[in-house]
């Protein structure tokens, strides 16, 4: 009984340092990372709970719902000294009257929604591409770095812009256009990865043995190549929720009455004195959200570098 | 090897950018937004200046221009200049409103010699030549236009030196550069902004009659906007006082009829729909849409007096149709795009337009939206425009009231669009700048204005002008700073709509009012020292009215506001 005890021993030992086990430690010896961390777990709670903590509909227009309400009214919260008989309106009143705190608390849903699926897409098809040139090379290589080369010689948002304008406003085709502009850095990323992980021995073990193209790819590349791609997803959804409230702020992102940062920053632009929590409030959120990714991604980038901190261990 | 290809084949892309910049044919920087820049033909050609080549008093010939028939579709019968101080223009039917016509900006005269010479270059779009209180110094395209005193100006001479416009896009920046004090007045502050302007003892604000219409407008020609009961039952449907009340500023009303009741005959026949979903969802249901249906809802995202709010209101709007049922999705359209699109009725859903006043008549109201070859509400109805062509040429307003009582009566039954509000608006001055006003017309007039004895009054405008040829434009914020250099046969008062002497000192009409005559006034000399005489008056109206002129050439050569005052162009194809 003992061998075995004694395997199962090894095995825990080497699972425990496993690469993600050890990027998890790094990580959560990073302050900013956990900051990062915990802004994000909030807003996550925040989207999935949207409905219970909104007080109103985002779309809900107040107007003789509540008797005396104006438009762009300044915030009214009670315990602040707001007179008890009005009702609390925590971040104000709207342009088209409606509860401006129950729109940002929704928006977060729509941010995140659009953080995740653009870099999704983006990482999906980019991993195809930067896989597929990395590893079959030659003019397959040629071709397809040279197209996204002329991808990213374009402005990226002015590139998006482009984009929409064809494919028309609206939220997805937005979405779509962030994604299109954002395939290059991630098909770069998985083309050096394979590039370096090719010629490993382990590879070549792989080869030796018969293993075919796809297969060396799929189970032997790709899945080391994932590490660097984390961390430019989650640097890169902090861009992409940053690029989709401007396309939202130029009208050209989610149309009204969609509850999304941009679109409410760009729609009550003009009353930054006379209304400053309209444009105030969709701006912080935008900056809390793409911080909290920004500090996750640079400490996971720190963490999983295996450059940095090897000695430790 | 590999460098050596990769370096001949950027020398070679080098080459051939510099082949394609070469071949590029130079066209002149186009001004932001301005359209007329990029049409303009190359003429390398100096055009001589005109001043050199007019000598005074030489022998007067006599203009005339004469239409075959009345069956080309305008109204006018002959344009002539009958001696050095006589204009005639003679209508094919009576034309009361001839007056308030010829007083209008499009209609502004400039010297003959100087539209011979420099219409075909277009150097007229830039450089007007006019007879006005101030002479245009400089246009810095992009940033300002700087006009000076004209000192030999026929009438009380502008206060101030130097005029000078700039222009902001946003209410907000407009203000701030207010209350800095770079500026001393500002066109249409955000209402908003109104409270903000009161309680600060430096500024004035100055309330604009609302004299315009805001309306919700749908294309006959497109499904369900075919069925008479879909548009009864959006009109009935809009709480038009919810709109009113929340999104425009104070002295804003809520429409009862499509002309403002300031307007002679305006608000003749029943007043418009009382506020009725559950009516409005009946008749839907009656039409066959019990469920309702989906729409597009379109506008421009720019302020206009008759909609301060555009993206609020469409907002509300959307909230409001998906109470009766209606679906709308909300589609901001460019400006110039939109416009295109409304007035030729290609728009397949719900539109956002207004309308400003040019001049106090009914005919500027209903006759350009209504007539018979106006396609932006689909097929025009004959219930209303007969009505109207024959209102127009009666004289006499009393006389009139009861066909246009019938017209207004037509419009609520057959619902071509929905007037909501007449939108007041403002303009914003320096409380130490006297004269200072705001006219219902949108054309404050700039030389009674003194800014508190500086040399300099600074104006911000919503937008650069289009072109300064403003007998070929048709937006008001190129009207204004042409208003301020070119004059016409008459004019309207300060601040006000009454029409008064401008360069004519009378137009008399015949009996039957379709021969009007103008008696020019005496010593009126052009900025370019040239004397005032009825050819220039007669060559300024004829460059427009012929389509087949060499010099119909203008900015777009539409001339719209020329065919919609006075009907078809002569000869347009």
């Amino acid at each position: 009984m003992a061998p075995v005890s004694l395997a199962s021993e090894t095995m825990k030992d080497y699972r425990s340092n496993s690469l993600w086990r050890l990027t998890l430690r790094r990580i959560f010896k990073q302050r900013s990372a956990i900051f990062g961390m915990v802004i994000l777990s909030f807003l996550i709670l925040v989207a999935i709970f949207a409905n219970v903590i909104a007080p109103y509909d985002p779309e809900e227009v107040l107007i003789g719902v509540e008797a005396g309400i104006k438009k762009r009214s300044a915030p009214c919260i009670h315990i602040l000294g707001c007179p008890a008989d009005q009702p609390q309106h925590i971040m104000g009143i709207d342009g088209n009257v409606r509860d401006q705190f129950s729109r940002i608390i929704f928006g977060s849903r729509i941010s995140l929604m659009i953080g995740f699926t653009t870099v999704g897409f983006a990482i999906i098809i980019g991993t195809i591409l930067g896989a597929l040139s990395g590893y079959a090379g030659g003019w397959v290589d040629n071709v397809i770095m040279r197209i996204l080369d002329v991808l990213m010689a374009f402005p990226s948002l002015l590139l998006a812009i482009t984009i929409v304008s064809v494919l028309g406003p609206g939220l997805q085709n937005a979405l779509l256009a962030i994604a299109i502009v954002t395939i290059p850095v991630y098909a770069r990323v998985v083309r050096a990865s394979v590039l370096s992980i090719k010629e490993m021995p382990y590879v070549a073990a792989s080869r030796s043995l018969g293993g075919s193209p796809f297969h060396i790819l799929i189970s032997r590349i790709l899945p080391n190549a994932i590490p660097p791609l984390i961390v430019t997803g989650t640097l890169g959804i902090g861009t992409a929720i940053l690029d989709a409230a401007a396309l939202s702020f130029l009208g050209l992102g989610a149309q009204p009455p969609t509850p999304e940062w941009g679109t409410m920053l760009g729609s009550e632009r003009n009353q930054v004195f006379t209304a400053p929590h309209l444009v105030f409030y969709p701006g912080i959120a935008i900056m809390l959200t793409v911080l909290a990714f920004n500090l996750l991604g640079d400490g996971l980038r720190d963490a999983i570098d295996p450059r940095l901190g090897q000695a430790s261990e | 090897m590999r460098s050596k290809a990769l370096f001949s084949a950027v020398f070679l892309l080098l080459l051939a950018s510099l082949v394609v910049v070469a071949c590029t044919p130079a066209v002149p920087t186009a001004a932001p937004g301005g359209s007329e820049a990029t049409a303009a033909p190359m003429e390398p050609t100096a055009v001589p200046k005109p001043t050199e080549e007019v000598p005074m008093g030489t022998a007067f010939e006599p203009m005339k221009l004469t239409a075959p028939d009345c069956d080309y579709g305008g109204m006018i019968k002959e344009i002539a200049s009958l001696d050095e101080k006589t204009f005639q223009v003679t209508m094919c039917v009576p034309d009361p409103a001839f007056p308030s016509k010829a007083a209008f900006s499009a209609f502004s005269v400039q010297p003959r010699e100087w539209i011979e010479s420099a219409m075909v270059s277009r150097e007229i779009l830039e450089k007007p030549v006019g007879t006005g209180p101030y002479y245009l110094e400089s246009w810095n395209r992009g940033d300002s236009i700087v006009m000076k005193k004209f000192a030999d100006y026929w009438g009380d001479p502008a206060i101030t030196d130097t005029l000078v416009f700039r222009w902001a896009g946003e209410g907000a920046a407009r203000l701030l550069e207010l209350q800095s004090g770079t500026v001393d007045g500002i066109d249409n502050p955000s209402p908003d902004d109104f409270d903000v302007i009161k309680a600060d003892p430096t500024l004035k604000l100055y309330d604009r009659e609302a004299l315009n219409i805001f309306y919700v407008a749908m294309t006959n020609t497109f499904k369900p906007f075919d069925d008479v009961k879909v548009r009864q039952a959006i009109a009935m449907g809009i709480d038009r006082n919810r709109l009113v009340d929340n999104f425009y500023p104070e002295g804003s009303e809520v429409a009862t009829h499509f002309t403002p009741c300031a307007v002679p005959n305006g608000c003749t026949g029943e007043d418009w729909y009382e506020f009725d979903p559950d009516a409005a969802k009946a008749l839907l249901a009656d039409a066959g849409y019990a469920n309702g249906f989906d729409t597009t809802i379109y506008y421009r995202d720019v302020f206009r007096s008759y909609l301060p709010e555009p993206s609020l209101v469409a907002t509300d709007l959307q909230a409001q149709l998906k109470d009766i049922g209606i679906n709308a999705k909300i589609e901001v359209m460019e400006s110039g795009a939109f416009i295109e699109e409304s007035s030729a009725g290609r728009l397949d859903g719900i539109y956002l337009l207004g309308w400003n006043a040019d001049y106090p008549h009914i005919t500027n109201f209903l006759d350009y939206h209504f007539t018979a070859s106006n396609p932006q509400f689909g097929t025009p109805f004959p219930e209303i425009y007969e009505k109207l062509s024959a209102a127009a040429q009666i004289a006499d307003p009393d006389k009139a009231a009861p066909l246009y009582e019938e017209a207004n009566n037509a419009i609520k039954e057959l619902v071509p669009m929905v007037p909501i509000a007449h939108g007041g608006s403002a303009t914003a001055f320096k409380a130490d700048v006297t004269g200072a006003h705001a006219s219902p017309l949108g054309n404050e007039y700039f030389a009674v204005m003194d800014p508190g004895g500086r040399d300099t009054l600074v104006w911000m405008q919503n937008a650069e002008p289009i072109s300064l040829y403003c007998n070929d434009e048709t937006d008001g914020e190129s009207l204004r700073p042409c208003e301020q250099m070119l004059e016409s046969l008459l004019s309207y008062e300060v601040g006000g709509t009454k029409v008064k002497p401008g360069l004519a000192t009378a137009c008399e009409a015949n009996d039957d009012l379709t021969v009007w005559t103008c008696t020019l006034r005496d010593g009126v000399k052009f900025h370019d020292g040239s004397t005032l005489d009825a050819t220039d008056v007669a060559l300024s109206w004829i460059v427009a009215w012929d389509a087949s002129n060499p010099l119909h050439i203008g900015n777009t050569g539409a001339y719209e506001y020329f065919t919609y005052l006075f009907g078809d162009l002569l000869n347009a194809k």
